[in-house]
């Protein structure tokens, strides 16, 4: 605009027209401003103080404003749940998903849905084998001795063949399914326990020779940390996260 | 704005009002513009109201040299008169351009224009009002 109107004023003709202009614009504003203001509305500017004159609305007074809290309040939720999958992303281990989908099972499984046994946990693996040539369904030592009430053997989502052994110690639910292999036909590998929890059970995972081997109970982890730190014998075994 | 006192009053008082309720409860304005935003808004709701003028091509004439004394013989009302039969949005571009109060980026604000268009609107009022002058107070008079 600056540029306008140094322009303006260097060429003759134009600058004749911008002063033109401009005694046209200011006879005009002179006769708006001889435009009285009826009393009645002078008196409301007399009155009333309505342009807020001091400082402006400090931080303190911004920070509780109800718009700025709602957005605090939905940002820390967003963050929150952030967080939240962040931390479930590193709980996750080889075979967590299905592991999750089996506490799932164990929690609608019913006792008449098994068939009944008369024997050791540790002994169910000879059971697996003769029967359904289920090579390493190995319970292992630290849940051997429990005293088994019943089992299945079903397939699962992905066609594996899945064993199910419910056990009367704590009414705890043994699953031991095939590790997921890569294409390449090998299978992820952890070593020691994995804990996981969804709905008031609790699991621990272990995998061995191409196997996973879950325990699960309905209460939380210090109650299977408790059989899995002890081992069989009383000895401490090696616990994962 | 509206061509009616009553009307203008009317959309002052509103404002004000609004303005007064708002420092009562511990909000006052702070920025001015937004009195003449706020009544601007409520005078073209009021003249939204009732009858409307018809849209009138005018002629434009370059601005003359007497212009200012043709302008001193006008009453203000009849100035008041000629902007408020403008249509808008050059009626309220006139109205704050000639109130002499704003400098051109709060012209801009108060309007929702840009510049280009804003010199567009008040060029063309220009040469409308010095037609209108030119047919209702020639120079030579």
């Amino acid at each position: 605009m600056r540029t306008a109107v140094f322009r303006a004023r260097k060429q003759r003709k134009t600058a004749e027209g911008f002063a033109r202009q401009q005694a046209f614009d200011v006879a005009i504003a002179d006769l708006v401003r001889g435009i009285a203001v009826p009393p009645e509305t002078a008196e409301w500017f007399v009155n009333e103080k309505l342009v807020a004159t001091g400082k402006r609305r400090g931080w303190r007074r911004t920070v509780r404003h109800p718009a700025v809290v709602a957005v605090a309040l939905a940002v820390a939720v967003i963050i929150g749940i952030g967080v939240h999958i962040f931390m479930e992303r590193l709980e996750d281990f080889p075979g967590s998903v299905e592991a999750k989908k089996l506490l799932a099972t164990a929690s609608g499984t019913r006792i008449s849905q098994l068939e009944s046994v008369k024997a050791d946990a540790g002994e169910m693996s000879d059971l697996f084998f003769m029967k359904y040539r289920l090579e390493h369904y190995n319970v292992p030592p630290e849940f051997a001795r429990f005293r088994v009430l019943g089992w299945r053997v079903f397939l699962g989502d992905d066609g594996d063949q899945i064993a199910q052994i419910e056990v009367g110690e704590r009414r705890m639910q043994f699953f031991l399914f095939p590790a997921a292999a890569s294409p390449e036909g090998k299978t992820a590998e952890f070593v020691g326990w994995r804990y996981l929890e969804q709905e008031g059970w609790v699991g621990a995972v272990q995998q061995r020779n191409g196997v996973n081997f879950l325990a699960c109970l309905r209460g939380r982890k210090r109650d299977l940390a408790a059989y899995i730190a002890k081992g069989p014998d009383g000895t401490a075994v090696r616990v994962g996260r | 704005m509206t061509g009616d006192e009553a009307k203008a009053q009317a959309a002052f008082q509103d404002t004000v009002r609004r303005a007064a309720g708002g420092a009562g409860e511990g909000e006052p304005v702070h920025d001015r513009l937004w009195f003449f935003r706020e009544a601007r808004w409520r005078c073209l709701a009021v003249s939204e109201q009732g009858l409307q003028a018809e849209t009138v091509e005018m002629e434009e004439a370059e601005i003359s040299a007497g212009a200012p004394a043709q302008v001193a013989r006008l009453e203000p009302l009849q100035l008041a008169i000629w902007i408020a039969g403008a249509p808008e949005p050059q009626r309220s571009a006139l109205a704050f351009y000639y109130l002499d109060e704003f400098n051109y980026r709060e012209l801009m604000s108060l309007l929702e224009m840009k510049i280009g268009e804003l010199s567009d609107q008040i060029a063309r009022a220009r040469g409308e009002f010095q037609a209108w002058l030119d047919g209702h107070l020639p120079e030579s008079t």
